[in-house]
Parts: C-alpha cells; structure tokens; sequence
C-alpha cells in the first residue's frame, strides 16, 4: 500500500483547506492536502457559490477594507483581477465579493500547485482516522486505491467535522434538524443576454412571481434569487431549499437526494418559463447545474472554546484571537429568507485559537464550517471569507508543531 | 373622493405580520424599506401578499424602485393602480 508521511495533512479541498493547506506549506512544513472531489474549492466551486462573504471589514463608510490580512486578502485580491473587477459590491450593508465558481477552482488549484512543500490529493475522500504513538495514521482511498497518510498534525476542513465522526464521534455537535441552517442550489443560466441590474432584477421578481401563481412555475421557485456573474454572460440562480423542514439532515443521502429533485424542479421550471417570456432569458443555453446541493450547516467540533453567537454580536476580542469575523449573523433556518443579526458595532469580532483546537487532542485543528461555534456563531463564521482567514489560521498553528 | 383602499400602515402592518422584514426600529411610513432588509426575497414575498391581499397583480414593467422604497410611496403607488 502506497504511504505517505507528512507534518500536516489538511482534510477537505474547500476554502478553508485551501488557506490551511498553503499557509502550512509557506511555514515550511511538509503539507498535504486531500479532497474527495475531482476539484478544489468546496462550497465556492463544487456547489455553485458565488459570493465571497466575510472578506471586508464591516464598517462600510471606510471604503472597502480588506479584514484578515495575508491568504484571505491575497485570494480576494486575484479573484478581483480574475473577474475583471475593481472591488466588491455593496450587498445591503456589507461588502460582497462576487465571484466565479470556475475562476475560484482554477486559482486554488494554481496557488496549491505552486507550493514546493504541498502535495495535493484530489478523488481521496477519507476512510479511516487513528492515532499510534503521538502521529495521526489517516487511510485515504485516491481514485479507490488505500494510502496511508502519517502526519504530525492534523486539520480537520472537511466542513462536516468528518474527522470528528470518524475518528471521536462524542466530540462533534450538531443541531435539531428544525433550526439546522436550510441547504441550497445554485445553477448557472449561460447565455443570458444583458446583465442583471437592479431594477431588471426587480422585474425578474414580478415575472416569477406571476409565474408561481399561475401555477406555471412550481412554488418552490418562489425562493429563487439572481446575480449576474462578473465575467460572463452567466446568471446565478440560487434557491434556497425547505428540504423537509425539522427531518432535514445532510448526511443522509435519501435527504439530499429529495432535496436535489425539488431543487431541479423547480430551477428546471424557471428555466422553460424565462425562455418563454422574458426578452433576456430567450436565447439562453442548457442551465448547468452544481456538482453538490450547498450545504450552510451539517455537524462540528466542540473544541476548547466554543464561540457564541453573543461573542460575536458583542464584538468580543480574544487575547488568543487568531482571525476577525466581519459578517452578522446569517440565519437561514427557514427557505423563506435570510434573518440577519448584526453586530452591535460595525467592528470585526475576534475568533480564538482555542475554537480551533483542542488540547485533548493535540496536533489536530478544526477550521472552516466546522469549527467550535455554537448554532447561532456559525451562521457568521461559515461564510468563506471567514474560512479563508479560519483556514490561514489553523494552517500556520499546525505548521508550528512541525 | 372614495378612501384609499390601501393605507401606508396596511403595507407595514403587513410587512411585520408576514415577517417580510425583522427590523427593532419602529417602522413609520417614511422608513426606507431597502436599508430595513427588503431584498429580493422578500420582494418577493411581499408581492405576492400584496395580490393576496389587496388583489392587486404587478406587472414586471411596474416594478420600479422609487414606488417600493417605503410603505407611503408603496401605497400611493398601488392606490394609483386601483384608481385606474
């Protein structure tokens, strides 16, 4: 059996892998990164997620300013020059960086490639998590052949605490399947003739509206939002999903599978009702559709601290703090709409190492989606700006046990 | 005259009971309902709980900003509508 020996290994491609993966690798320790899907980028590639939250500290009146320096500034940077944009946008009070689901995949596999001290491992979902004698014996299968990965320390980003399951099933949390944040799918419309601006969104909405009562499109789609991509003539369509209401769970495959289906349908309906009635949509093309749903919340660690959606309102700042989140509280319990909770300043919160860690366990780090944070603090810190800086983070505190 | 059939105070009375926006402040009918969360969403919604409502259907060609930016202007412009 193919092994491999390293003193990091990050679990999950996403963009919280990617950020611990490369700054590991630029500490200079022996880095690998492994993913199960053919590609890197999680969320922001493999389920169509186009914005880049979190990025932008959220006092807006100072222009946009750029909140966690180093690898979260450096991908928001060439995801800008990327898309052919000068900044982001202004999202209601926030500042959004729209993004390309193809351009964000490309650019982590090219930052990834470029490290001399980082071997990335696509088509390798995780098999097998234990620990033999102060190492982490992790067993991968890449493109269904085992290999054995060795590593000092350990950096669980798989988003859906995996690790955890895998390996101390009692140390991860998750939350009733009523108030589990609601999934979502994106789709691609190509071809759309003029970009979305604001008041053609505002028609787009009386369209669909028009079109759901009528009954020619089915309800479902009552929940579809569109934005233009920035540089193509594609339309992101994006749906968020009841996906069974409290019986929701996203590991179970018969659930994702329903929720996929009335996903479809309802994107699949928009599609033959614009091509029918709406000047733009007329010419489109074949509407692409996500490798995976879009999945806000699954299950996570309960590591030394466990940050509270109350740090975050509060603004709270850490002594150990090793990344700022700028995003209110992005509540989507329901299909019916984000419920947002702002913090109580325009001021960053901060996020501690100990969310990240836990000395029961040392050498392994929990970044990402599925770091130590209550139901109502994760509805902030998942967003990917966050888990870029969340990712850097847990990246270098791994690299310095090397 | 024959009275408005839809008053300022309707449209936010409707805005808060179909929880279209969750805001602290208290809404007055001058509050601009953009910087209070009205998103595409529940743009949506709130259309569609106008025709139920008030049984008035929007046309895509009537959706413009300045009609939806608070509930006074919300409801002059629909009361216009129904005038027609």
């Amino acid at each position: 059996m193919k092994t491999l020996s390293c003193d990091v290994l990050v679990v999950g491609g996403g963009s919280a892998g990617v950020a611990a993966a490369l700054a590991a690798a630029r500490q200079g320790a022996a880095t690998v990164l492994i993913e199960q899907a053919s590609q890197l980028g999680g969320m922001g590639s493999q389920a169509l997620v186009h914005t880049f939250c979190g990025l932008y500290h959220p006092k807006v009146e100072l222009g946009p300013q750029w909140l966690n320096p180093g690898i979260p500034t450096e991908i928001g940077e060439e995801l800008l020059r990327l898309t052919g944009q000068a900044g982001p946008d202004l999202m209601g009070r926030y500042y959004v960086l729209r993004s390309h689901p193809a351009v964000w995949a490309a650019l982590a596999a090219r930052l990834v490639a470029a490290e001399p001290h980082l071997r990335c491992v696509t088509h390798a979902p995780l098999q097998q998590v234990r620990r033999e004698t102060g190492q982490w014996q992790v067993l991968i299968h890449e493109r269904g052949a085992p290999v054995d990965v060795q590593a000092r320390a350990l950096i669980d980003c798989s988003g859906d605490a995996t690790v955890a399951r895998l390996f101390a099933p009692e140390l991860a949390e998750t939350t009733a399947g009523q108030h589990l944040y609601r999934p979502a799918m994106v789709a691609v419309f190509p071809g759309v003739a003029e970009p979305l601006t604001d008041e053609r969104r505002m028609e787009l909405i009386a369209h669909v509206a028009r079109a759901v009562k009528s009954g020619r499109v089915p309800a479902a789609a009552q929940a579809a939002t569109f934005r233009s991509s920035p540089c193509s003539d594609e339309v992101f369509v994006s749906l968020d999903l009841e996906a069974g209401g409290e019986a929701w769970d996203p590991a179970r495959e018969d659930q994702l599978q329903a929720a996929w289906a009335t996903a479809q349908a309802a994107i699949q309906g928009l599609v033959t009702y614009l091509r029918a009635a709406h000047p733009l949509f007329q010419a489109m093309g074949e509407c692409r559709w996500p490798d995976r749903l879009g999945i806000r919340e699954s299950a996570r660690w309960r590591g030394d601290y466990v940050l509270t959606g109350g740090d975050l309102i509060s603004c709270r700042r850490f002594p150990d703090e090793v990344a700022l989140a700028g995003w209110p509280l992005e509540m989507r319990e329901t299909a019916r709409g984000p419920k947002f909770r702002h913090f109580e300043h325009a001021e960053p919160a901060g996020i501690p190492l100990r969310s990240l860690q836990l000395s029961a366990l040392p050498g392994l780090f929990f970044a990402g989606r599925c770091l130590s944070a209550d139901h109502e603090a994760l509805a902030s810190v998942r967003v990917m700006g966050t888990c870029l800086a969340t990712g850097q983070a847990a990246g270098v505190a791994a690299a310095s046990l090397a | 005259m024959p009275a408005p059939r839809v008053s300022a105070q309707s449209i936010l009375d409707l805005l808060i009971s179909e929880q279209i926006l969750e805001t602290d402040l208290p809404l007055e009918p001058n509050t601009d309902l953009f910087s209070q969360g009205l998103d595409s969403v529940a743009m949506m919604t709130l259309i569609l709980q106008i025709e139920d409502r008030f049984g008035i259907a929007l046309a895509p060609t009537e959706m413009k900003r300045e009609a939806f930016a608070t509930a006074g202007s919300l409801a002059l412009f629909l009361n216009g509508k129904l005038a027609a």
